[in-house]
Order: structure tokens, then C-alpha cells, then sequence
């Protein structure tokens, strides 16, 4: 028997199923909740795979994995609180879907998106492996760091209304991000002595504080006051949240873009599900054109952010296949696995062992179908929980902010961040200040300065190569023409209505 | 086969399983007894080298113990975080960090910890992994003496990657760069992995890696490993060691338990014994086989000497570099 056929066949095996079916609904629960993350969960399943059979570990570890991603989607859109951080992007539209009473929608779309995205990454894992991960690897210092400063005006300028908030914004986000070491000498920098703060600011208190409790101090704010009801289960309400074929041709151009983003950006090491839903975000927001509806419940940012982050999923096997460098924190915990499992994976794995290989391909296929099943008849009772009245519902969020914060670390000081950073993201609302710029170069400021400065002591200081190296010269090219560009339609629209209130 | 004898062999079971945690196998009476769960605090997050080390001597090691053994991660600032607390902690013998490696021996040399190596005692040296320094085929720096002379004739042109600042591994590199007296330029990435990503791709000239780590690509043969910074490693026995080429290096990763300074030396020596016996237990063996560690049993005092010998030839690597503050 051939090893497709001999991995296909261990699917049949009713331990091998049954493991996946529990895989993948156990990844979407932890996904869901703030502060279990993905890695969590499959560090954790490890040590349970050690005893097993090889594929039976696979599946697990690989369902937890696919799954968890989709899960994040779930919290992020129905209470403003990413359950990993990848879905991060999935709230700017998300939850205003939910809150014009679109929630069904928004998880079908982002359901539909994610299936799209992890197939989209599988495909391109299995015909082109070792051909793209070695092209990965010549993307350097000088690349990254370049296509990391193109993200930051990608995003960074398109987003918000008014140019000068945005970038207050972002600012605020930038000095954040410098708390922590430095990453090449390991100078502790406004941490005022506290080890705690060595690694900077977490993202998961960070993320949960600006968006969940910022929302439920604003709802405090209004007595917790329910003004319509959420949604109701008419013929009426079915009927706007059904996902229609116009909506599918709708959101397919960005969900192709987005899943390519995706999958370019988990190939690469160290850049993440995060950056790549950003970028896809951008990507889509500036693709259509005016994007004035982004941010305010537009389908097709939920369906570019969710598309991005699964398609990571996939992407990430790529280098942890082929070269036995695992894409990001995650893969890391598997590549542990499976040495555990006597199989090492790098450049030989193909020939060595092709039915681990092929295991995983399956695994990968079969997680995200089972996941497209297990969503499908979990979304609307999941949509159901906006039905309880907010003054029970946001107290109870509330505190699973505050027990997400703890459990990421083991750490009160996080609790401390995310209760800071629900008042920052209060006055932010308050006084029209976008958040999302602040999140977006919180995240991309570390890696933008560790590439930036690896660079900078690899050329003893010279700036020369950014614009000898091609890839670095094009991404700098495409940020001045969408500086310009943005330049110019703040001051044409500044023209035309001169007298028009910034919103 | 009566049902009576179904349940007699279940209540067999219960008792030789909870018998595993009421009364500790034989072991010599040291006058403690731990009187609550231990803590085994690891500080870095699930998933990695030392989270791994602590769960498989902390399942070897339950059956031996009359108190549960809980593992904590308190992951944060390249472990030191984890170290701080336990160097403050109660010592009385239940709270044990997993230590020997860059934040015992390394970090506290490259700047400020709220710790030293002094506030600890050694209980037992669990495994020890060594380190191997790898170039990219085709480079032409195959063996140590090729790298000497390319540094020599191109003063800090030679990069290495490191999996962080302060790290052994950088540790390692300037160590050996002192023996060599050679200039080298250092790039740290976030981890062994990008690492090792960077020197395939060319961004770097040399890293250093477990031999378990570079196993795939010694094999593809996409990278020579010119020389192990301790011995010989069993994985790779054709590698030469740095020293038996000549330059005093001698620095390993190392994982084992570690207390608070003032731990008795009666508490000391209760765990010291347990962890023994279960390092000796077949359990032990199975399973550090499949995850691949190289068990290498030191007691307290010799571990705590190893991890010293390694922090001073860091120490005076560094010279009269001032520490980061």
C-alpha cells in the first residue's frame, strides 16, 4: 500500500476519528475563551500524545490547532473580545454586525472565510512545500523589516477618519510596544524595575482591556440599558442574516487576496496570524475603493481577517515541514511532538517518513471540514448568548477578562494592563480616537525594531542596503505612492466640505 | 470470571494507584517530610525544553512523593522571571524552580537580576544538552580552524546568531570568541529557531544548536557542525569538541531542580534522594528516550558546582564589560 492510501486509512480507524472530532470541538471552546489561546491548549495536549500512535497525536494536536483559530473569531464578534489574537482584526467589523443584530452573519461569514483560508494554505502546502520554504528563507533582516514598515502604512494611514487622531493614535501604540528588553542587548527599558514588565506588554490583556471592557465601561456608562432587543428568531430576522450568493461573490475577491496574505505571511518566520489578518484587513479596506463602511459591520473585514489567520495555519507547516524550523509558536509545540513521536521533520521528511507527511495533510483537510460542521450547527445557539440581557452578560464577560488577563502568565500584573488598557480604550471612545491604529503598531513595532536593528549591525550601521535590495526597494516605493495618495484625498475631501466636522 | 473477582482486582488497582501517593517506596529518612504539594516552577511557557524536563521528572518522579508534584509555568524575561520568585520564595522545601541553564548560569553575567546564582542550592541535575556550533554547507567555514582564520583576516565581519541577548547560547559564542581571540558580530533572534532560520538563508555565518535540533539538517546535509561547546555528543560522536581543539570552553545547556538558598539541607536531601530514584525508574528512561533528553544525573552540591564553573568562564568572558542596568 502506498503511504496516501495507508495515512487515508488510518482516518477510518473510529480512535483515530473520534480523537479528531474532540480535537476540533475542544479547539473551538478554547479558542473562544479570551486568554486560552491555541498554544495553550496544544502545549497542554503534548504530554497526552506520548503514548499515542503517531496519527492519533497528529490529529489531535493539528485539530486543536485548526480549530482554535476559527474559535477566536467567535468571542471577538459576539462580546468585542478576541479569543486569540489573530482575530483581533475580526472585531472592527464583527462585532458592529453583531450589534446591528447581523451576529448569525458575521460567524457564517467568518466561518465560510476560515474554510476557504485553511484550504487555500493546505493546497499550497502540498503542492509546494519545499520549493516556497526555501524561497522564505531568503528573506532577511532587511525584507522583513521592510515589509513590516509597509504594513504599518498600510494599515496605519487608511484607518480611522481623521488623519492626525490616527496617528496619535499609532504613537501611543509605538511607545507601548517599548516597554519591555531591548531585543538586542537586553537593556530593560521602562519597565521601572519590574521583571514582570521584561517582556513588554502581553497582547491578550492588552487586546481584551481596549476592546471587551473598554465596551462594557462604556455600557456601565448607560446602565447597561437595553434599547432593542439583540435579535429575535423570526422569518425576518432569518432571512437578513442568511448568507446569500451575492454576498459569497460579495467577499470572494478580498477572501483570495486575504488567504494569499495569509499564507505569504506564514511562511515567513516569526511574522504571525495576527500581522497577516491586519494586512489583510488593510488590504481589503483599500481595495474597495472609498472603504467608508469598514469598521461599521462590512462583511468583507470579517471575511479578509478571518481568510488571513487560517490561512497562517496551513502556511506555518510549510517551514516546519520542509526545513524543520517551526513558523511560530505553535508549530514549535508540534515539531516537539513529533520528534516524541521518533519522526524528524526537515528536508528528509518527505522521503523518510511521506505517510506522517500526508498524515498531516489529512489532518489539516479533515480539521477544517469537521470545523465547517461543527460551526455551522454551533453558530446560531452561539448567536443566542447576545440574547441575555447585558446586565448579566457584561459582568460575566467582565470577569472572564479579568481571569483571561491572569491565566496567559500566571501573572497579576497582566490583570493590572488590561484593567489599564479598558480606561485607555474608554477614553479613546470617548473622545473619537480610533484604537485600532494603537493595536496595530503595538503588534508590529517589536518585530519591525528587532529586523530594523539586525539589519542595521549587519551593515555596521548603513541604510544602503534598503535600497540596493529589491524587495526592500518595492515596499518602499509602494509606501510613498500610498502615502501620497492618502495625502492627497485628505486634502481634496478637505477641499470640497471645509466646514465638515471631523468625525 | 465472577464479578466479585472483577471488583476485587479493581480495588487492587485503586490501592496500588493511590498507594503510589500514601507511602513513598523505601527511602532513607532525612528527618523532613514535604507537608504540602510541591511546586515545580518552570519559567517558560508550555511547550518548550525546560516545561518538558519538568513534567517528565515531575511524572517519574509523583510515585516516590507523598504530596503531589505540580509543575507552574511563570514564563517571562528569557526565565529570570521564574528564578526571581523562587530565590524570594519560602524555603522550606517546597517550592523548586527548574534551573541550570541561561537564567542561572548566563543572564545574571550580561546584566542586572534581582537574583544571583548564590540563591540557590542545587537538588539534582536532571539532563544535560549540548550545544554543537553549525555553519551552512558550502560556506567554506567546515571546520573551526577555517572560522578562526576568516575572523582573523576580516575582524567582525563573522556573524553568529544567538536566541537572544544574554542567552547561553551568545554566552557560548563570546566565550569562544575570548579563546580564540577572535572579533565576531552578534545578531540575536527570538528563539533557537529563527535562528537557525537565518543562518539557511545567509543572514548569518554560524549558530549554535542541540544536536537534537539540527538533526534533519546534519543529515540533509544543508549544515556542517563543526564543534561541540562541551564533549562529545553522543548524537554526532565525529564532532570535535572545542576543547579537544584547543580553546577552553566547557559551557552546556543544563536542567535540573534548584531551591531557595536557605532550604534546609534536611529537605534538601529527601527530594535530592526521590528525584534520584525516579531518574534510576524505568518510567523515567522510556520516556526520555521518546522526548529525546540526555539524562545526566549530578547530586545538589556537584550540580550546583557545575552551573558555577559555567557562570564564571562567562563571567570572565565578559571581563570588565559593565552589565546592562
Amino acid at each position: 500500500m502506498d503511504p496516501f492510501t495507508q495515512a487515508l486509512f488510518a482516518f477510518g480507524e473510529p480512535a483515530v476519528f473520534i480523537t479528531l472530532i474532540c480535537a476540533t470541538g475542544i479547539g473551538l471552546i478554547i479558542g473562544a475563551i479570551p486568554g486560552l489561546s491555541v498554544n495553550i491548549a496544544v502545549a497542554l495536549a503534548v504530554p497526552l500524545t506520548i503514548f499515542m500512535p503517531t496519527d492519533q497525536s497528529l490529529v489531535l494536536l493539528i485539530g486543536l490547532y485548526g480549530s482554535g483559530i476559527f474559535g477566536g473569531s467567535v468571542s471577538a464578534i459576539l462580546l468585542n473580545a478576541p479569543g486569540t489574537p489573530a482575530s483581533a482584526a475580526t472585531i472592527f467589523d464583527g462585532y458592529p454586525m453583531a450589534q446591528q443584530g447581523l451576529a448569525t452573519k458575521a460567524l457564517r461569514v467568518s466561518l465560510i472565510a476560515s474554510l476557504y483560508g485553511a484550504v487555500f494554505s493546505v493546497i499550497l502546502l502540498v503542492l509546494v512545500a519545499p520549493e516556497l520554504a526555501n524561497f522564505a528563507l531568503r528573506f532577511g533582516p532587511v525584507e522583513i523589516a521592510s515589509l513590516l514598515l509597509f504594513t504599518f502604512f498600510v494599515i496605519g494611514i487608511l484607518s480611522g477618519a481623521s488623519l492626525a487622531k490616527g496617528l496619535l493614535s499609532a504613537a501611543v501604540g509605538m511607545v507601548l510596544a517599548t516597554i519591555g528588553s531591548d531585543p538586542m542587548l537586553g537593556t530593560p527599558r521602562f519597565t521601572f524595575g519590574q521583571t514582570s514588565l521584561m517582556d513588554g506588554l502581553s497582547y491578550v490583556p492588552l487586546l481584551v482591556g481596549l476592546f471587551a471592557l473598554a465596551e462594557i465601561l462604556d455600557e456601565s456608562t448607560r446602565g447597561f440599558s437595553q434599547s432593542i432587543q439583540k435579535f429575535s428568531l423570526d422569518s425576518e430576522d432569518r432571512e437578513r442574516n442568511r448568507v446569500s450568493f451575492r454576498d459569497l461573490k460579495f467577499i470572494s475577491l478580498p477572501v483570495i487576496r486575504a488567504s494569499a496574505i495569509g499564507s505569504a505571511i506564514g511562511i515567513l518566520p516569526g511574522i504571525g496570524a495576527t500581522i497577516a489578518s491586519f494586512l489583510a484587513y488593510g488590504d481589503a479596506k483599500r481595495a474597495s475603493g472609498d472603504g467608508s463602511s469598514f469598521g461599521k459591520g462590512d462583511v468583507r473585514g470579517v471575511a479578509a481577517s478571518e481568510s488571513a489567520n487560517n490561512a497562517v495555519v496551513g502556511a506555518t507547516f510549510i517551514p516546519t515541514l520542509a526545513l524543520g524550523i517551526p513558523g511560530d509558536a505553535v508549530t514549535a509545540i508540534l515539531l516537539g511532538a513529533l520528534v516524541l513521536q521518533g519522526v524528524t521533520p526537515g528536508p528528509l521528511i518527505f522521503i523518510s517518513n511521506p505517510q506522517v507527511v500526508y498524515t498531516i495533510y489529512l489532518s489539516l483537510l479533515f480539521a477544517t471540514l469537521l470545523m465547517a460542521v461543527i460551526g455551522y450547527f454551533a453558530i446560531r445557539p452561539l448567536a443566542m448568548t447576545l440574547r441575555i440581557p447585558k446586565i448579566y452578560l457584561m459582568p460575566s464577560v467582565a470577569l472572564i477578562c479579568i481571569a483571561g488577563a491572569y491565566v496567559a502568565r500566571n501573572n497579576m500584573i497582566d490583570v493590572w494592563i488590561m484593567l489599564g488598557a479598558g480606561v485607555l480604550g474608554f477614553v479613546f471612545n470617548r473622545t473619537n480616537v480610533p484604537v485600532a491604529p494603537l493595536l496595530i503598531t503595538f503588534i508590529i513595532t517589536k518585530p519591525f525594531e528587532e529586523a530594523l536593528r539586525q539589519a542595521l549591525t549587519r551593515s555596521e550601521g548603513s541604510f544602503m542596503p534598503f535600497l540596493t535590495n529589491p524587495v526592500s526597494l518595492t515596499l518602499t516605493a509602494l509606501v510613498a505612492v500610498a502615502f501620497a495618495l492618502t495625502l492627497r484625498r485628505d486634502l481634496k475631501r478637505r477641499h470640497a466640505v471645509p466646514n465638515q466636522k471631523e468625525e | 470470571m465472577s464479578i466479585f473477582r472483577t471488583i476485587k482486582t479493581t480495588a487492587l488497582a485503586v490501592a496500588l494507584v493511590a498507594g503510589g501517593f500514601t507511602s513513598p517506596a523505601a527511602a532513607q529518612d532525612s528527618g523532613w517530610e514535604p507537608s504540602q504539594p510541591i511546586q515545580i516552577v518552570v519559567g517558560f511557557a508550555p511547550g518548550g525544553g525546560t516545561d518538558q524536563t519538568a513534567r517528565l521528572i515531575a511524572s517519574a518522579a509523583q510515585e516516590f512523593f507523598p504530596v503531589p508534584l505540580v509543575v507552574v509555568n511563570r514564563p517571562g524575561a528569557s526565565g529570570t522571571l521564574a528564578a526571581e520568585l523562587v530565590a524570594n520564595a519560602e524555603p522550606d522545601g517546597h517550592t523548586l524552580l527548574v534551573g541550570g541553564g541561561s537564567e542561572s548560569t548566563s543572564v545574571p553575567n550580561h546584566r542586572q537580576t534581582n537574583y544571583a546564582l548564590d540563591d540557590f542550592k542545587g537538588v539534582a541535575r536532571v539532563n544535560r544538552e549540548h550545544m554543537v556550533i553549525v555553519t551552512k554547507t558550502g560556506s567554506g567555514l567546515d571546520t573551526v580552524e577555517a572560522v578562526v582564520e576568516r575572523a582573523n583576516e576580516n575582524p567582525g565581519e563573522l556573524a553568529y546568531g544567538s536566541s537572544g541577548p544574554g542567552g547561553v547560547l551568545h554566552s557560548a559564542f563570546l566565550v569562544f570568541a575570548q579563546e580564540a581571540g577572535i572579533e565576531l558580530q552578534h545578531i540575536p533572534y527570538q528563539g533557537g529557531a529563527p535562528a537557525l532560520a537565518a543562518l539557511l538563508g545567509g543572514h548569518v555565518d554560524m549558530t549554535i544548536i542541540t544536536p537534537g535540533d539540527a538533526a534533519a539538517q546534519i543529515e540533509a546535509g544543508t549544515v556542517n557542525a563543526i564543534a561541540t561547546t562541551s564533549d562529545r555528543a553522543e548524537q554526532i560522536p565525529d564532532v570535535p569538541s572545542l576543547s579537544e581543539l584547543g580553546y577552553d570552553v566547557n559551557l552546556e545547556n543544563m536542567k535540573g531542580l534548584v531551591a531557595p538558598a536557605d532550604t534546609p539541607d534536611a529537605a534538601i536531601e529527601y527530594l535530592q534522594q526521590r528525584f534520584q530514584q525516579a531518574m534510576e525508574s524505568e518510567t523515567f528512561e522510556t520516556l526520555a528516550d521518546r522526548a529525546n533528553i540526555t539524562p545526566g544525573y549530578l547530586s545538589g552540591p556537584d550540580f550546583k558546582q557545575a552551573m558555577t564553573d559555567m557562570s564564571d568562564s562567562i563571567g570572565s568572558a565578559l571581563g570588565d564589560t559593565p552589565k546592562e542596568q
